[in-house]
């Protein structure tokens, strides 16, 4: 390329004729902002954000689009740019989700809640998997310091994508960047996905809306990693954040031996990603999203055993070498198999070969991907030639293993092989211990071990060199992985896998080291994969507590009534009811946001925010709930105070219902403030003015009343000097800790009793466990029977958001375990149809927002 | 060019056939605006009439295209057994009988459906069609055969001088083909107006071997249907456009791409190839001369940015019809990445007309900047609603008082919009514009590809921004920020406002979305799409404010804001509105002044629309 010389803000750079502006304006330290634009991708133009000026061309081309030509004078950041550009993220962001971004409490509830919430839709970035990496919302604070446009967001309402595998869709936040579908037209030819529907209704999307399954989807994830946004994100990944190491590895779960960028966060994996956007580099569905849920399977072998007496019992892993070293030592030369998968690193496999030639005198049998053992085997089991094995994986069928005097199991999980066996060792995994891999091509690749081995599991190698060092050899004195490597001359490659896993879904290999990969992964059965575990029927039990209604009333908030006469009986305002979805669920407390002693219902109003509640989402109408018990905690103290003013905020609009409803049955004036994030979560609106003589809105947007939260208009309403209205009397907040503790601190000083009501982890809520323990007036009081209703003034909050926060890594690994995804009919729509643009809309959809205010 | 001059024997004997004096015909107007008014069942009626007078040997039935009456159709023109022709008006089935009684076999035109007479002779008290007001101010170039020739028959456009300006490009050089259309000032008349000559010569000049003409008939703009007429009616000018633009680029392919919502334009363009290729004008060596071309008909689904040419280009290439960013502009890297002159419809009818008479001819018509004729689909709140021609230049007031007759019932002009969608209003103070595109972009709007909407004081601006923000809304394709946003809050903003909803507030929103969408969009579509906004707050900026501050809607459209109430004093109970109101809300004797009921009434102006009296009034 010839070299030509242009000016980019008055300075002079040499770059190759044709390279596109931006490009130029990077090299040479030059920060132009875009959404669009990819170093992987060809020029698209779409988001407008790096216009520039370019004196002699026509109005304000994009530079991502425009190539640099010889002479051309380039202005990037005069006042008209910037000022456009501002207005053109403003668009953008009109269009996704945005209401953190303009909050003015932002910071300070980010600090409250470092983590974001587990939400099923996106309703601002404090419920974004994306937060932590997402440019737009830095690009936002940088270029956007106030609005000039003042846009309300206009929330779609498109159904939550969760029927496929692996993939969470929610288009609701989508930019259209594009990036998702020209990354799978770069790197698969022929796109799965393009641009579906015109106009406001343009979105990312399959032909026909077909299934990903279905659509020549091969799951490599790509379109999910390049997502500047939380639209495409990857199911069991999602909430883990930021990894804290990545290391470049290869996956050794096929011997095409990919390689594969390993996520890691405290020693977790928590994803793998293609190591480059081109062509070459793009992973299998394994690789990409099955990997990382094999590490962190729910089922894995952490402790060695032994049986003694007829009973597997856990081990010291000296002992339980010492074990396997002496019943070895009792067979004569040639009773004794080593079995073990020749997809493995080449230091396992030469160390297998070694302890059996050199220690016990067997044979060694590599199981090829997807094969079984030598068909000779069972033959020699028969003829009793073969007494012993060690068995690395799920080799042996049931005959074999009942014909065999001793069994020993190296493994990851367990099967029938270790389930038998007379001592069982605990391996570690893919990137759990290090090693070199030698692909189906033959070139060596390198495995690092880049996360920590669960339980007490170890390292193959030093597995093999342990049992060799018990046995009494002096051979094995290896410290460290090169040693080993460094001793192997002449290794075979590992028989190629016959199918392009890469390429064709169906044609993904089904087992790994003898297991089934779908017993890890559950999704990857509705890739066609077998199975060997016992799926128990989730069908809708015949007993339990009837559904009578749900439906997602505002994005991410489901109305639940549900027929419980006993607790609609006895149910006063401020108390709670505690809900187990099925016989395995978790107990969860719910507040009441209404019932009717009549007809025998309940109703509750339920946040998806994390496993429990997603199982609440997940339910229909007509269904039933295991258990509800209730009403538990102490109602509100309801009498004549004077002015009452309820604070509400998500759940809490539900919460605050009932007793807004009898404080104003007992003579108060009830002035209820509803704060949401943005104008289209605002729910129960005409309900709550039934009981309320004023109903104030906050936003933190400002699409509708105050621009702020319900800390914001107490404020005002204690600090109001029109004359006519009384001061309050009594404050109710009920919402997010971190608005009931803002809320208090606003109406500390003027000493109006704030009642709250806490929100602890629950367990039993009848006062045994302990768990929703928590500080008011310096005593500990147990939410569940002394509140869940305290005098805000009171409480120590500090521990409350301590002991809230307890599990939060618990309850992220809940969350990725890559359970059965979500069956099309539980969508907010109803419908199961994905089609045209109305129908995959949720009734919410309509709500319309107003300007200029 | 012998076997040219061939075909031109053929041609004159088959049109000589058709137009001799003595040869009775009856031509029915029926391109697709004609067939819409009945076109199908009055050319079956004549034909049924001629068979039970025995005439049907001797009168020839024929279609024709559109002659752009719109307002006047079905139009027949009937030339007796004398030899008198007289063009006949809104003609319907019905009337067939009485018409050929007295026009055919009594030798009289019938008076009652008789607008002018076409032929010399007697006028029997008509007016000729030349003297018409209609047509007296009208030039027709692009438009020289339409509703004249059989559309199906390519002796008729031969016979007429078609093709003799294809022989004469192939007798001069490339090069000299390009500089006669720099010479005759023709520029791009899809909307943007870029000069036809300049940009054959960047394609012509472009480096590669293959080159694409592409005929954009993408015609999308509601209530446009000057590509449609001339396709319907007179194909081949189209088409010999497309080749005489193939031999000065160097191309040897072109592609119509026309709307599939057309489908009697591809018929008509279907059977217009397949008879050049039957007279040797397509293909390999045209009629010897050793340059080859073919043309092949690609069908649109309708999505209007598929006019925007690197739109059109995608969709031809089988992708998402969605625009790309220029440069590189289609003349260098285009269809498959390939140079591409893309021309539209009525641009390469007038390129063949050119070609045929000599750029100076051309030039003798229009302004110094914008030469030639232009067509408009004059609508709206005219009197003479129809596809018109007209010099550059010609003034606003020429076209709406003099061709459009005037606005109906008497009532005030307010405001006309050109350029459809991505056009703006212009008001009543600048009626005497000349329309030229220079002039047009001054005033805020867009000579567009021709759409020309008349409204009077019935009209709500606001309302008709909003009418055209929600068509370019849905037709927005979505890929960039400032259009698909843009349109999105614009659209709700007006809707806000015209519901009664509105805030002075918005009036600064509404131009600063407009003001980013026109600078930073990525297409025409985008940067356009606010033009009907900015511009009616630019002219009608009062009527906005009434919206929002007043909560009034001054033409009386916008229903929350409006009251209807009957004037006692001038109601003669005809019961016009309570026979028209869907409600059943107007009550009253015969004869006596009507009420209506405020409860019930829904505000739709049915009884406005009906009344004859004013007596209807609006608050």
């Amino acid at each position: 390329m010839p070299q030509i010389s242009l000016t980019i803000d008055g300075i002079e750079i040499e770059a190759d004729e044709g390279t596109m502006v931006l490009d130029v304006a990077r090299k040479a330290g030059i920060e132009i902002p875009t959404v669009c634009a990819h170093e992987d991708l060809a020029p698209y133009g779409a988001c407008r954000l790096c216009i520039v000026d370019i004196e002699g061309l026509p109005g304000l081309p994009t530079s991502c689009t425009t190539p640099a030509a010889p002479g051309m004078v380039v202005h990037t950041q005069t006042e008209a740019l910037q000022s456009l550009r501002q207005r053109t993220l403003e668009l953008m962001l009109s269009g996704h989700p945005k209401g953190c971004l303009v909050c003015p409490h932002r910071t300070d509830c980010e600090n409250h809640r470092p983590n974001p919430t587990k939400a099923g839709r996106t309703t601002r970035c404090g419920f974004c998997s994306n937060r932590s990496g997402c440019s737009i919302r830095d690009m936002s604070f940088e270029m956007c310091p106030t609005s000039e446009l003042d846009l309300p967001t206009i929330y779609y309402g498109y159904n939550l994508e969760r029927s496929d595998p692996f993939m969470d869709r929610d288009y609701n936040l989508c930019v259209l960047c594009a990036k998702c579908w020209r990354i799978c037209e770069k790197i698969h030819g022929k796109p799965a996905l393009s641009l579906v529907n015109r106009g406001r209704w343009a979105r990312p999307g399959t032909n026909f809306d077909k299934s990903y399954v279905g659509s020549g989807c091969t799951f490599c994830g790509a379109c999910i990693d390049i997502c500047p946004t939380g639209t495409l994100s990857d199911r069991t990944g999602r909430w883990h954040g930021q990894p804290d190491k990545i290391t470049l590895s290869t996956c050794t779960l096929c011997p095409e031996g990919c390689s594969m960028w390993v996520h890691t966060t405290d020693g977790k994996v928590t994803s793998t990603r293609m190591w480059a956007f081109d062509r070459e580099s793009r992973l299998c569905a394994l690789g990409r999203f099955v990997f990382a849920q094999m590490h962190n399977a729910p089922i894995r072998l952490r402790r060695p055993y032994v049986r003694t007496n007829g009973e597997s019992i856990p081990m010291e892993w000296d002992d339980a070498l010492k074990a396997a070293a002496e019943r070895l030592s009792a067979f004569d030369k040639g009773q004794v198999v080593v079995i073990a998968s020749e997809c493995d690193t080449r230091e396992t496999r030469y160390l297998y070969q070694k302890l059996a030639v050199e220690e016990l005198s067997a044979d060694v049998l590599f199981v090829p991907l997807g094969g079984s053992g030598d068909p000779s085997l069972g033959e020699r089991l028969r003829d009793g030639s073969v007494k012993a094995a060690i068995v690395a994986g799920d080799f042996l069928d049931q005959e074999s293993i009942e014909r065999l005097e001793c069994l020993i199991a190296v493994d990851w999980r367990p099967s029938d092989v270790s389930r038998n066996a007379d001592i069982v060792l605990p391996a570690a995994i893919l990137s759990e211990s290090e090693g070199t891999f030698r692909d189906a091509s033959g070139n060596v690749r390198s495995v690092p071990c880049c996360s920590e081995t669960v339980g007490e599991a170890r390292p193959e190698w030093r597995i093999v060199r342990d049992i060799a060092r018990a046995m009494g050899s002096e051979e094995f004195d290896y410290e460290t992985i090169n040693d080993v490597t460094s001793e192997i001359v002449d290794d075979r490659p590992p028989s190629p896998w016959n199918g392009s896993p890469r390429d064709n879904l169906k044609e993904l290999p089904g087992h790994f080291r003898g297991h089934c990969i779908a017993d890890s992964a559950q999704e990857v059965e509705m890739l066609g994969l077998p199975t060997k575990a016992v799926r128990k029927r989730s069908e809708t039990e015949e007993e339990g507590f009837r559904i009578i209604e749900k439906k997602e009333i505002v994005p991410n908030f489901h109305l639940l009534e549900v027929e419980a006469p006993q607790v609609a009986r006895f149910a006063k305002p401020g108390q709670f009811v505690i809900v187990m979805v099925s016989e395995e669920s978790e107990r969860v407390p719910y507040t009441l946001a209404d019932w009717n002693e009549e007809t025998g219902t309940i109703t509750m109003i339920v946040e998806e925010v994390g496993r429990s509640s997603r199982e609440v989402a997940l339910l229909k109408e007509g269904g039933m709930i295991a258990h509800v018990t209730g009403p538990l905690g102490m109602p509100v103290n309801i009498e004549k105070f004077g002015t009452v003013v309820m604070g509400a905020g998500c759940y809490g609009v539900g919460a605050v219902y009932p007793i807004a409803r009898a404080m104003k049955a007992a003579g108060n004036r009830v002035i209820t403030v509803v704060e949401a994030c943005s104008y289209y979560l605002i729910y129960w609106e005409d309900k709550l003015a039934e009981v309320s003589d004023e109903i104030l809105f906050a936003t933190k947007d400002g699409s509708r009343g105050t621009h702020g939260g319900v800390q914001d208009v107490f404020g005002q309403l204690l600090t109001s000097t029109d004359g006519g209205s009384d001061p309050p009397d009594v404050f109710v907040a009920i919402g997010c800790t971190f608005m009931m503790r803002s809320a208090v601190e606003v109406t500390r000083a003027s000493r109006v009793p704030t009642y709250v009501a806490l929100n602890p982890i629950m367990v039993d809520g009848t006062g045994m466990c302990g768990a929703c323990r928590c500080t008011v007036e310096g005593e500990t009081r147990f939410a569940c029977i002394d509140g869940p209703i305290f005098n805000g003034h009171e409480v120590d909050w500090d521990e409350l958001s301590s002991r809230r926060s307890a599990y939060a890594n618990v309850e992220v690994e809940a969350l990725s375990h890559g359970g059965p995804p979500e069956p099309l009919e539980a969508q907010a729509g109803g419908s199961a149809a994905r089609g045209v643009c109305s129908e995959d809309r949720c009734d919410f959809a309509n709500i319309r927002p107003t300007y200029g205010n | 060019m012998k076997a040219f001059e061939k075909l031109q024997e053929a041609a004159a004997v088959e049109w000589q056939r058709f137009s001799c004096e003595n040869q009775a015909r009856i031509l029915v107007g029926s391109a697709t605006c004609g067939r819409a008014a009945g076109a199908l069942s009055v050319l079956e009626a004549f034909s049924t009439e001629l068979e039970k007078h025995g005439l049907h040997e001797k009168v020839m039935l024929s279609e024709v295209g559109c002659l752009g009456l719109c307002h006047a159709e079905v139009l027949v023109e009937i030339k007796g057994l004398d030899g008198r022709s007289v063009l006949y008006q809104k003609v319907d089935a019905r009337s067939v009988p009485r018409i050929v009684k007295s026009h055919l076999i009594d030798g009289e035109p019938s008076s009652r459906k008789a607008l002018a007479i076409m032929s010399d002779g007697p006028h029997n008290g008509l007016p000729t069609f030349a003297e018409l007001p209609f047509v007296r101010h009208q030039v027709k170039i692009v438009l020289r055969n339409c509703g004249i020739i059989d559309p199906t028959n390519i002796d008729h456009y031969i016979a007429r001088g078609g093709y003799s300006g294809l022989i004469r490009s192939l007798s001069i050089e490339p090069d000299e083909v390009i500089e006669e259309m720099v010479s005759s000032g023709l520029r791009g008349r899809g909307g943007a107006g870029f000069p036809t000559g300049r940009k054959w010569g960047l394609a012509s000049e472009a480096a590669g071997e293959d080159k694409y003409v592409i005929c954009n008939a993408d015609e999308g703009d509601p209530g446009a249907f000057m590509d449609r007429s001339v396709l319907e009616s007179d194909p081949q000018s189209v088409l010999e456009g497309m080749l005489v633009a193939g031999y000065a680029i160097g191309s040897r392919f072109g592609y119509v791409y026309c709307r599939d919502e057309y489908p009697l334009a591809i018929e008509r363009l279907q059977t217009a190839i397949a008879q050049m290729r039957e007279k040797g004008l397509l293909g390999e060596d045209i009629l010897g001369s050793g340059f080859s071309f073919d043309i092949k008909i690609k069908r649109g689904a309708g999505a209007f940015v598929c006019g925007e040419e690197t739109a059109l280009m995608a969709s031809v290439e089988g992708r998402r019809g969605m625009p790309m960013p220029k440069p590189p502009f289609p003349a260098v890297s285009g269809l498959f990445h390939k140079p591409t002159c893309i021309n539209n419809v009525e641009t390469l009818a007038s390129v063949s007309a050119i070609m045929e008479r000599g750029p100076d001819w051309y030039s003798t018509y229009g302004t110094e900047q914008s030469r030639g004729t232009k067509t408009f689909a004059l609508t709206g709140k005219i009197n003479n609603a129809g596809l018109i021609e007209v010099p550059m230049g010609i003034s606003l007031r020429t076209i709406i008082e003099d061709i459009g007759g005037g606005i109906p019932d008497d009532r005030q002009f307010k405001a006309v919009q050109t350029g459809g969608p991505s056009g703006g209003c212009i008001p009543a103070e600048l009626l005497d514009l000349p329309v030229d595109y220079e002039h047009l972009r001054e005033a805020g709007s867009i000579m567009g590809s021709g759409g020309m909407v008349v409204m009077d004081e019935q009209s709500c601006m606001v309302d008709v921004s909003r009418y055209f923000v929600t068509f370019t809304e849905n037709e927005s394709c979505g890929k960039c920020v400032p259009c698909r946003m843009g349109t999105q809050h614009v659209l709700n903003i007006l809707t806000e406002i015209t519901e009664g909803r509105g805030n002075a507030a918005q009036i600064e929103q509404l131009n600063k979305i407009g003001d980013t969408m026109r600078r930073a969009s990525l297409c025409g579509l985008g940067q356009t799409a606010p033009n009907p906004v900015l511009s009616t707050l630019r002219f009608f900026g009062d009527e906005y404010r009434a919206h929002v501050e007043e909560k009034k809607c001054p033409a009386g459209v916008c229903r929350s804001m409006v009251t209807f109430t009957i004037n006692a004093e001038t109601c003669t109970g005809c019961r016009a509105c309570s026979m028209s109101c869907p409600v059943e809300g107007i009550s009253g004797e015969k004869k006596t002044p009507h009420k209506i009921d405020q409860l019930v009434c829904i505000q739709c102006g049915s009884c406005r629309d009906v009344c004859h009296f004013d007596a209807v009034l609006v608050d």
